[in-house]
């Protein structure tokens, strides 16, 4: 059962973080709730007061900058806005692409990707785009405003490294290198996803000119797997599919991302069942991003 | 026949799409109490003390209600073995069960009066699983861990195996897993020195006031339990759950009181039960069954609920439609450290059929026989007695499975059909079983025809999702010859409407539905006496036309007999329907009817990730005459979906005594997502059923031959036979990586 709180409604970033900052621990933003309501009616969380930051104004922004090439997706900007923004869809196909996909229309039309930022469910689909495309949060506190970059903000499960005071107001997303191409693909049959995979890649000349991969859902937190996209870089595209070298190349990065993700065994399924499923959902995002 | 076989439109469905239709959650009783339970943290625990003296002393709590204040009474109830205390007595037996009760002035204080409870236990030894139940020196969860054997058998069994030219011997098992009713369990109670009056969440509202005037000492006119719509049951709401314990908090805190339980509380008061089903089966190398002997056992949690009907109708369901000579079964249902398990759609079938109908196909693949063919040739006919004492079987199965076959495009044993993606296979299955439905032939229904020539009829059968209101209302009106929208249906209140066993298997169109017909044609002979008079003519020479008889050239309204009769626009006409076993007809004997069980389909495996997509399905019941085709078909696919779920997904997860997995997080029903492109209903109507019009129930058969129909499918695709549900992707890459090594696989194979 939902316990009783005291609902405060800022109308500016500095109302949000001066409430934030009076009432500290019993005091979470309030940005779409979805995650959070269900969890404090289930009594996993509980706080006497909820910031609804919905109510500043232009914090839902989405903004694109030609001359710098970077989005500007603001904290209170719903998944919805996302998917189906033409200006996204155009410029940043990826984040559209995934976004369509997360959980389902209700929870799209009011979660926001702020607050799925900060709430840091594992199972979740964002974190892996964001970190794809090498993007950065701003964090406004009493003391000033601060830049992470995503990979660094997410430290594990419900765990970043925002202060109780500090209030995630944007997240910039630079526009990846031109020519790119990307795959997701997402699998499991629970309402979370078991396994999210992201990879963008860059054909020139038959090779492999550039990649990256990211991983999430499957262990404590999505992470890049450099070392993998290190490994598949400059690799020519006839010797990657097809043949027991390639296969050895892939396996090889497959294992890079099974060390890098750490797979937990859950009810999502064992350890071992979702190394084996980066290694298939490698090949099948590979092929699908460099596909002709 | 105009209004019968005619897919109307339902009467509910415009209060339901916009919301306004009241369930036992919407309702408020004046000076009603809100309840909360404190619930057992522990799976197995003694209970040294409870102190709620803080809580009952807060202000705005009304009452507490623990063992203790349940000493005037004998407090243990059950659908027939009353092991289940109103409210946890001495010990607790699983997590989640009731410790202490609140009734307070709002849900928040009773809240805040739960945390001041304080209860001390002492742990006891967890019995998780059935091996832990029939471990030697276990501890046991009542006097022992036994809480129902069922044994039945005929011919010889070892005789019969002696003669088999070849004996397979398997185990399957069968998951734990919940109805999820979108509505949990909700009820207010009221007791006062008039009696018990509770607004309830019920399928079975008769039932449920038998056992309530039996526990608090009342006449059974004392005891009024009403209906409203129920937001689905599927067996979760039949017989008796929440309802003492709303009933003794209200007598505790001296007004109405409503106990709404959350999903997670639901979930872990009813589910259905998990099974381990051992077959050995002797076959002759032509394909002919010779014998079968059978082990099963389920797991029926905490408390008996309805577990020893489903370890009975488990037991049942172990032939299937076949014929065979020589047959024992034994079947255990065993109390563990879990939420009780009770009925749950089709009870007992799905387990035995999951376990029958894989072994079947393996048996088909080890002799080289097409299992469409194995199958055909063992089935019984109608008219053959498939089960000794029982009915002989009014169901045609082998039409049925036909009819399965070709809608799912079935080619013969090695035609499975291609796909274009490498990393897929595809594959058909089919599997066919046969239910005993209608529970006990015991309904009763009132129909009025008032002044205007309109008519009411009244029913106990509950308005749980299925349309039964509507269906009601259409036999009504095809009866007495009056426009559909002339009838109105008043249903499950037990203070108004007349008598009725039960609202679940499948039975309510069959029975409720001939009481209705039986109550409107005795208004017709009343009507008949009255016009007779009126035309001074013989009643062969009257007919009945739109709401009139009719004499030759000349007619007279029902309006205007009834007002004949009483001298006046005032009075009404009542029509009784009793339907007992000494109703003519084919009542006589169990089941009521056969309830067929057949399924075809057709399966996409992915190899590399283990994941089924359902492509195809098609299931076919023998419904005899269709009331309403589209809320039949509407029935047979809710059977098949949920069947889906418990095939390819479902299963509540304890670990120790504790469910890991109480909400939909975390434990996946189907959505939309899992529809198959091609799903078909196959209704087969020969107007021979003993219901209304030729009528017999269906909405059970299919959830009894989906999971194994799928598996055959995952065979034939694979050449994988998996013997465990649910069939996640998971458990499906395993079997695959462990098949692909040894191919096709058939357990203890024997030469007989």
């Amino acid at each position: 059962m939902l316990k009783p709180f005291q609902l405060h409604e800022p109308t500016t970033v500095e109302e949000a973080i001066s409430v934030l900052g009076k009432f500290g621990d019993d005091a979470s933003v309030y940005a779409g709730g979805t995650e959070l309501l269900l969890a404090m009616k289930e009594g996993l969380l509980s706080y006497d007061h909820l910031v609804n930051i919905k109510a500043i104004p232009g914090l839902d922004v989405v903004d694109y900058d030609e001359s710098t090439g970077v989005l500007t997706v603001g904290a209170t900007a719903t998944h919805r806005a996302l998917e189906y923004s033409p200006l996204v869809g155009e410029k940043f196909s990826l984040i559209s692409d995934v976004e369509h996909r997360v959980a389902n229309v209700r929870v799209r039309n009011v979660g926001t990707l702020g607050g799925n930022l900060c709430f840091a469910e594992p199972h979740s689909d964002p974190g892996v785009f964001l970190l794809l495309y090498d993007a950065e949060v701003e964090l406004v506190g009493s003391g000033g405003a601060r830049k992470q970059s995503v990979e660094d903000f997410i430290l594990g499960p419900y765990e970043t490294t925002r202060e109780p005071d500090e209030l995630l107001t944007t997240i910039e997303v630079p526009r990846l290198p031109e020519g790119s191409r990307h795959a997701y693909i997402k699998f499991g049959y629970h309402e979370r996803p078991s396994l999210g995979l992201g990879l963008v890649a860059r054909v020139d000349n038959g090779t492999l000119a550039d990649i990256r991969i990211a991983v999430g859902s499957v262990g404590p937190k999505p992470v890049r797997v450099r070392n993998a996209e290190e490994r598949l870089r400059g690799a020519s595209l006839a010797d990657l599919f097809g043949n027991t070298q390639s296969s050895a190349l892939l396996d090889e990065a497959g294992r890079m991302m099974a060390e890098a993700a750490e797979p937990v065994t859950d009810l999502h399924g064992s350890a071992e069942y979702k190394e084996h499923l980066l290694r298939v959902f490698l090949e099948e995002a590979l092929e699908e991003a460099t596909r002709g | 026949m105009a209004i019968v076989g005619t897919s109307t439109r339902r009467p509910d469905y415009l209060d339901k799409v916009t919301g306004k239709g009241a369930y036992v959650g919407d309702l408020e009783i004046p000076g009603m109490a809100h309840a909360k339970v404190l619930s057992s943290p522990l799976p197995h625990a003694r209970i040294l003390r409870i102190d709620a003296s803080k809580a009952r002393a807060l202000p705005g709590v009304f009452g507490v209600l623990t063992a203790h204040e349940l000493g005037d009474m004998d407090p243990y109830y059950g659908s027939d073995i009353k092991d289940r205390p109103i409210i946890a007595i001495d010990k607790v037996r699983y997590e989640g069960e009731p410790v202490a009760a609140v009734a307070a002035v709002d849900l928040e204080t009773a809240e805040a009066a739960l945390d001041l409870i304080d209860v001390e236990y002492e742990e006891l030894p967890v019995i998780a699983t059935m091996n832990d139940a029939l471990t030697d020196g276990a501890a046991t969860v009542h006097q022992s861990n036994l809480c129902h054997e069922s044994h039945y058998e005929w011919g010889n069994t070892e005789e019969g195996f002696a003669e088999a030219d070849r004996i397979f011997e398997d185990t399957f098992t069968f998951p734990m897993v919940y109805h999820y009713s979108l509505e949990p369990h909700t009820v207010i109670a009221r007791y006062d020195e008039l009696g018990i009056t509770v607004w309830d969440s019920a399928q079975h509202p008769f039932l449920v006031r038998n056992e309530l005037a039996r526990l608090f000492g009342l006449s059974l006119n004392r005891v009024q339990v009403v209906v409203p719509y129920v937001g689905g049951g599927f067996g979760s709401k039949s017989y008796i759950k929440i309802e003492p314990l709303a009933v003794a908090l209200s007598r505790e805190a001296k007004r109405p009181v409503k106990l709404a339980y959350s999903v997670e509380q639901s979930a872990k008061t009813v589910r259905r039960h998990a099974a381990s089903i051992t077959l050995k089966t002797g076959v002759r190398n032509d394909g002919s069954f010779v014998a079968r002997d059978c082990q099963i056992r389920l797991d029926t949690g905490a408390y008996a609920d309805n577990g020893n009907r489903v370890t009975d109708r488990c037991a049942d369901q172990v032939p299937g439609p076949y014929l065979w000579p020589h047959l024992t079964v034994t079947s255990k249902g065993l109390y563990t450290n879990t939420g009780a398990a009770g009925s749950f759609r089709a009870i007992g079938g799905p387990q035995a059929a999951w376990a029958s109908e894989s072994q079947v196909d393996m048996i088909a693949d080890a002799l080289g026989i097409d299992p469409l063919e194995l199958r055909l040739k063992n089935l019984g006919a109608p008219g053959d007695v498939i089960r000794q004492g029982k009915n002989p079987l009014d169901a045609d199965i082998a039409t049925g499975l036909k009819e399965a076959a070709k809608g799912v495009g079935w080619a013969g044993r090695g035609a499975k059909p291609v796909t274009q993606e490498k990393e897929t296979k595809r594959g058909i299955g089919l599997a066919c079983s046969v239910l005993n439905a209608g529970a006990s032939p015991t309904s009763t229904a009132l129909v009025r025809l008032h002044a205007d020539g309109s008519a009411t009829a009244m029913v106990s059968t509950v308005e749980v999702g299925q349309g039964s209101k509507g269906v009601m209302a259409q036999i009504a009106a095809e009866e007495l010859c009056i426009p559909l929208e002339k009838v109105g249906v008043v249903a499950s209140d037990t203070a108004i409407v007349p008598y009725d066993r039960s609202t679940g298997a499948s039975r309510s169109t069959t029975l409720v539905g001939l009481a209705v017909q039986l109550g409107a044609k005795e208004i017709k002979q009343q009507l008949l006496d009255l016009a007779s008079k009126h035309f001074e003519a013989p009643e062969d020479k009257l007919a009945f036309a739109d709401s009139s008889v009719v004499f030759g050239q000349e007619s007279i309204t029902y309006a205007q007999l009834i007002r004949q009769m009483f001298g006046g626009p005032a009075g009404e006409l009542m029509g009784r329907g009793y339907v007992t076993p000494q109703t003519e007809g084919p009542l006589k004997g169990l089941p009521v009817f056969w309830e067929m069980a057949v399924v075809g389909a057709e399966v996409e495996v992915n190899e590399k990730t283990g994941a089924i997509r359902v492509l195809r399905l098609v299931s076919v019941s023998d419904i005899g005459k269709a009331i309403n085709p589209k809320q039949a078909e509407g029935q047979d696919e809710g059977a098949a979906m949920q069947g889906i779920g418990h095939t390819l997904f479902e299963e509540l997860i304890y670990e120790d005594g504790q469910l890991l997995n109480p909400n939909l997080v975390d434990y996946r029903v189907p959505s939309f997502e899992e529809v198959p492109d091609g799903f078909e209903t196959i209704l087969i109507e020969n107007e021979d059923g003993p219901g209304p019009f030729g009528a017999k129930g269906i909405g059970e058969g299919p959830i009894a031959a989906v999971a194994p129909a799928i598996a055959n499918a995952v065979f034939q695709a694979t050449g994988v036979r998996i013997k465990e549900l649910p069939l996640t992707p998971e458990r499906v890459w395993r079997a695959l990586q462990a098949g692909t090594s040894g191919g096709h696989k058939v357990d203890a194979l024997t030469e007989g």
